[in-house]
């Protein structure tokens, strides 16, 4: 499966957010890409005295001084302290001062959920990263909404009551988990008449800011009409809040992975509340390999895993298994 | 009768000349000290609330006086223009259209500009420093300000007078 569409002017003004972010010049080059490129574009990647480079879904390049993409380095635009200050400034809104907690995780999150990664020096305080000083580095992510992708999903995750399985979307970096978690939500949220499917309350706990894309609390992406979201909440906590205050049917977070995450899975799990989430990796076997989610498939409650790769360009579905199938042995197709 | 009526006036501009620069004097500790009570205003947002700048700005513009206020004002509108500009150099034009207007002396822009260079790109104990320091100029300059009132405040009312008096006698 394709998640991405063709060029059209709409998708381009869609990503505006991540424009905007750089100073006038950078922008420029970066506009100026041919539209079949910039339909595919997924990083801006800025460092310091080195070259500019932009990545697509097959590669990525070099950008000359003038706007033309190039595969030598040697033709290429480099990045100067004064275009790092300026695009600094630009998504930390003027104010370092005010994104403190987001400089210790390394990254931030723009409105529309694009997030930018940031590397400079770490200051230390107590052993642990305080803040970053003298940022040199940016790696700008294209985030997108793909309506749709999940359409073919959704009825793997159905059982015959039309309750909705518990499901771990499993994913190497950079093949879609979050696009298609965000587009599950929004089908599991508004339901689908076709499946006799009518929608349950959806609870999202989105740690990261990324999949509702909220600005000031309000979700700036379609993720459903029954979908309640916590923004920036830690999740292990929010999945608490969220069970006790919102009466979810069903709760989705983005990544997890750490021993508190699956703690608060298991109680939401135990409270007859389904569980829907990502977690990096290529393969339940994989997985398995990390204690805390070791943990969370010894309970035996994931009912589907749905593998992403890119065999077939980012998103591709590369398998949808059973959860039991898999523990006992075997990976049911 | 038209030679009295043109002494009338000639003393009546030359007093009213004494006057505006007698107010320049007198307003100028007032500015001074609403100046600091606006980055007073500034670093609680900053330190305290974490706001943006941006918005910080237009929390101090809504709190100070009018006069003041323009300056704050400005510098939120320029920050949220979409530019890629740095927030010294977003400070700086929002200080030039100031400038335009104020009664402000340069010595007084001279502390705001230097703020400029540290304005919001720094941790908030960085930010309180200098915000601090600025604060602390303004006010030695107020204080000075205030000791030079007393004195050219009353001088310069009666000097426009004066003036006017003596070339009418003069040219009479």
């Amino acid at each position: 499966m394709e998640l991405m569409g063709t060029g059209t002017k709409e998708k381009l003004n869609s990503y505006h957010p991540v424009f905007s972010v750089l100073p006038g010049n950078l922008r420029e080059l970066v506009a100026g890409l041919p539209l079949q490129f910039m339909d595919r574009l997924e990083e801006i990647r800025l460092r310091q005295n080195r070259p500019l480079i932009v990545t697509h879904t097959a590669g990525d390049i070099y950008l000359s001084p003038a706007g033309e993409p190039t595969r030598h380095p040697g033709n290429a635009y480099i990045v100067s302290g004064d275009d790092i200050q300026r695009v600094t400034r630009m998504v930390s809104n003027s104010s370092l001062y005010a994104i403190e907690e987001e400089l210790k995780n390394g990254y931030i999150t723009l409105p529309g959920g694009h997030r930018v990664g940031i590397t400079g020096k770490a200051v230390l305080e107590a052993g642990k990263v305080k803040t970053i000083k003298y940022i040199s580095g940016f790696n700008i992510r294209v985030s997108r909404e793909v309506k749709g992708i999940a359409d073919n999903i959704l009825p793997y995750l159905l059982d015959k009551d039309g309750r909705v399985k518990h499901c771990l979307i499993i994913s190497p970096p950079r093949c879609g988990k979050t696009t298609l978690l965000r587009d599950l939500v929004r089908l599991i949220s508004n339901g689908k008449p076709e499946l006799n499917y009518t929608g349950v309350n959806v609870g999202l706990v989105d740690e990261r800011s990324e999949l509702a894309g909220c600005y000031r609390g309000v979700p700036q992406r379609d993720i459903g009409l029954r979908t309640d979201v916590l923004d920036a909440c830690p999740k292990a906590e929010g999945m608490m809040m969220l069970l006790r205050a919102m009466a979810p049917q069903v709760i989705a977070t983005d990544e997890i992975g750490k021993v508190e995450d699956i703690k608060a899975m298991e109680e939401v799990v135990n409270a007859g509340v389904t569980v829907l989430s990502t977690v990096h990796g290529s393969s339940p076997e994989e997985i398995m390999r990390r204690p805390a989610l070791k943990y969370l498939l010894g309970l035996n409650v994931i009912e589907k895993f749905i593998i992403l790769g890119r065999s077939r360009g980012v998103g591709t579905v590369e398998d949808i298994a059973d959860g039991t199938g898999f523990l006992f042995g075997g990976v049911d197709k | 009768m038209i030679k009295i009526m043109g002494a009338a006036l000639v003393i009546a501009c030359t007093g009213y000349a004494g006057m505006a620069r007698a107010r320049k004097y007198a307003l100028r500790p007032r500015e001074l000290r609403s100046l600091q009570s606006a980055l007073q205003i500034l670093e609680t947002e900053i330190i305290y609330g974490a706001t943006p700048l941006p918005e910080a700005m237009e929390q101090v513009a809504a709190r100070t006086e009018r006069s003041i206020a323009f300056l704050f004002k400005q510098a939120g509108k320029e920050l949220l223009s979409k530019t890629g500009c740095t927030v010294k150099e977003a400070w700086d034009r929002a200080l030039e259209k100031f400038a335009a207007r104020t009664i402000l002396e340069d010595s007084d822009l001279r502390i705001l500009r230097q703020l400029g260079n540290s304005l919001g790109m720094s941790d908030r104990q960085d930010q309180e420093k200098h915000l601090h320091l600025a604060m602390e100029q303004l006010r030695l300059e107020a204080a000075s300000a205030s000791e030079k009132a007393k004195t050219h405040v009353k001088l310069w009312n009666y000097l426009g007078f004066l003036t006017g008096l003596l070339l009418v006698t003069v040219f009479y």
